[in-house]
């Protein structure tokens, strides 16, 4: 299988404040395409560092983070937004939507940020919608979707642009436990039919038997990486 | 751009309360900023029209001894002729050769000193539109046996004199001898300017003349120009052709009003920098907290990949439609104020004393079209530059951080 990422030597300091706050410890992974991952560990223990910094979002103190061959940690914040626009998807915990965007304008605004057309955007952001079950709230905004729908716009939002991997931020942290679980059938089901890399940060236990791969961080170094048989 | 255009325009007007007041507040500045221009302008037409069109025209020109002593003895050498040559010149509007000097009128009951002017009825008509401002009686036009004078209403009533009445001037003559003659008051003139109203008689030169015993006198060429913003160089122009004359403008001729025009200018340019400022501040101020309230969505937005300059013309854009929608709702009620103050006039509370110095108690604001397109441009630049700020603080934030701000 393809490695999607590949993290060699990742470590990162925080020396804004009073004591340096060691976030990632010399962390190196690799991330096959298609795997279903959890990043689980207590508060504290680097999981949205982690992410942040594969993410392109946060930069390393060291080490190097390998995309499609590519070292991000290396890249320019200019060539950042671009790097993340095409080939990373974003759901976060609080779901973070615009507002004054309706679901179909929400999915397709990352497309249009792409520069795709217009017909190219509508079906895919239809298609998109349709596979999490809002085929109907196209046109409606977030503010009258219930939490566990916007997050199912999110995910379709995650998806539109065909990102290498997704990554999700506590992504059931708000939701109740139908929600819950029918978020993660949606995702379960695109990882699979579809061969989408998930790389969750967690605390929650129905992520966490969901997920195929399970790294338990402490303390900013890997504790754990385990991998399991699931359907 | 044609769906940030679109989340801006959303932006806008997701906490409709606060955009409803920042464009009252933008409104109310436009409206403010376009009434004291309209009374400024006002105030410097009656000015002009009652001062400089009426009375001192744009342009005097003299014998240099006669500012100080306004008398027969300091003529303009070849007057008539230096008028001819000057009504010649380009720029030149009309112009009205005077015998003017200084002297007495006095009726049956009072004697007061006066300025007789004697001019050309039909230059002087051009030139400074004396037959216009006559309440009472002809302009020249009557044929008495005791030549007429044309005297200022305030002159006639302080000398219990009416229309129709005699009174006696007395002047000196060319070689200093005084004269006295009597004229009949044939017409009555109102200008704003008690003081001018009150010592200014008009006769014709050719009776002057002939009284003071030069029948070729001119002691005073008022010019009028086309273009009044021209004074200074036509005043110069003039100066240089005439070294031996004193050439003096307007501004020259009455400093006071040249002064209190200066003034209206300075404190205008300052009345709209500071409501222009207040309303910038304020619109600063809208956006730096919609701004701030949605940390977490401009995270997102930089997080997934939407370019820093995008989020900066996005915040921008917000400020600039808030400042266009504030700006044409202002510039037409301003029109709609100014139209309508226009037709009845705005009485200025108190004015009425100052009179005297040529200020009116009623002005009639009127602003031209150039001025509202002025405003509104300045309303719509200073609002992209208020914008700055607040979009300079969306595009500083960390993605990262941000997407989690609570």
């Amino acid at each position: 299988m393809k490695t999607v990422i590949k993290t060699n030597g990742l470590s990162k300091t925080y020396t804004n404040t009073a004591v340096p706050v060691h976030a990632l410890k010399n962390v190196t992974l690799e991330f096959k395409e298609g795997e279903f991952t959890a990043i689980v560990g207590p508060s504290g223990s680097g999981k949205t560092t982690f992410l942040n910094v594969i993410g392109g979002l946060d930069k390393p103190t060291e080490g190097h983070v390998v995309i499609d061959n590519v070292d991000i940690a290396t890249m320019k914040e200019s060539q950042l937004f671009d790097f993340r626009l095409r080939h990373i998807g974003f759901v976060f915990q609080a779901y973070n939507l615009i507002p004054v965007l309706t679901a179909m304008e929400n999915v397709s605004f990352i497309m249009l940020l792409q520069k795709q057309s217009k017909r190219e955007m509508e079906k895919r952001a239809k298609e998109m919608l349709e596979q999490v079950g809002l085929s109907d709230k196209l046109d409606i905004r977030p503010s009258q979707l219930s939490g566990g729908q916007q997050q199912r716009v999110a995910v379709a939002r995650a998806l539109a642009s065909k990102p290498n991997f997704v990554l999700a931020d506590e992504p059931t942290a708000n939701l109740d436990t139908e929600s819950a679980f029918n978020l993660l059938d949606i995702m379960a089901r695109l990882n699979r039919e579809e061969n989408i890399t998930l790389i969750f940060s967690t605390h929650d236990q129905r992520v966490i038997d969901r997920a195929r791969r399970v790294i338990t961080l402490v303390d900013g170094a890997v504790d754990k990486d385990e991998h399991f048989e699931r359907n | 751009m044609k769906t940030l255009a679109k989340i801006s325009w959303r932006n806008i007007w997701r906490n409709r309360t606060r955009t409803l007041v920042i464009i009252t507040a933008l409104v109310l500045g436009i409206m403010g900023g376009v009434f004291s221009a309209a009374i400024r302008l006002a105030a410097e037409e009656q000015q002009f029209e009652d001062a400089v069109d009426n009375m001192i025209s744009h342009i005097q020109i003299h014998h240099p001894e006669f500012i100080a002593n306004p008398e027969p003895t300091h003529r303009i050498p070849d007057g008539r002729q230096a008028a001819c040559n000057i009504a010649q010149r380009p720029g030149v509007k009309s112009v009205s050769a005077r015998s003017a000097f200084d002297g007495m009128a006095a009726s049956a009951n009072m004697t007061t000193g006066v300025r007789i002017k004697g001019v050309d009825p039909i230059a002087e008509a051009e030139t400074t539109r004396l037959q216009e401002l006559l309440t009472d009686g002809t302009y020249f036009s009557e044929e008495w046996r005791l030549p007429p004078v044309i005297a200022g209403r305030r002159l006639a009533k302080e000398l219990l004199s009416e229309q129709g009445s005699r009174i006696v001037l007395t002047f000196q003559g060319v070689e200093g001898e005084m004269v006295s003659a009597s004229f009949r008051i044939e017409g009555l003139y109102s200008v704003t300017s008690a003081a001018f109203e009150e010592r200014t008689v008009y006769v014709r030169n050719t009776d002057i003349n002939e009284l003071i015993g030069d029948p070729e006198a001119v002691t005073e060429i008022a010019i009028l120009l086309d273009d009044v913003d021209e004074y200074r160089e036509a005043a110069r122009e003039l100066q240089d052709a005439y070294p031996n004359l004193k050439v003096r403008h307007w501004a020259d001729l009455d400093p006071t009003l040249h002064y209190a025009l200066e003034v209206l200018d300075q404190l205008l340019i300052w009345l709209v920098g500071i409501i222009i400022l207040g309303v910038s501040f304020g619109l600063l101020n809208t956006i730096l907290m919609s701004i701030l309230e949605r940390v977490r969505e401009l995270g997102v937005l930089l997080a997934i990949g939407m370019k820093r300059f995008k989020v900066f013309s996005m915040v921008v854009m917000e400020t600039t439609m808030i400042s266009i929608i504030g700006g044409l709702i202002g510039l037409i009620l301003s029109y709609v104020m100014i139209r309508i103050l226009n037709v009845h006039g705005v009485h200025i509370p108190g004015a009425e004393g100052l009179e005297d110095f040529g200020f009116a108690s009623v002005l009639y604001p009127r602003v031209d079209l150039p001025f509202y397109l002025q405003i509104g441009a300045l309303v719509v630049v200073f609002a992209i530059l208020a914008s700055i700020y607040p979009a300079w603080k969306a595009i500083r934030l960390a993605p990262a951080e941000a997407v989690r701000e609570e």
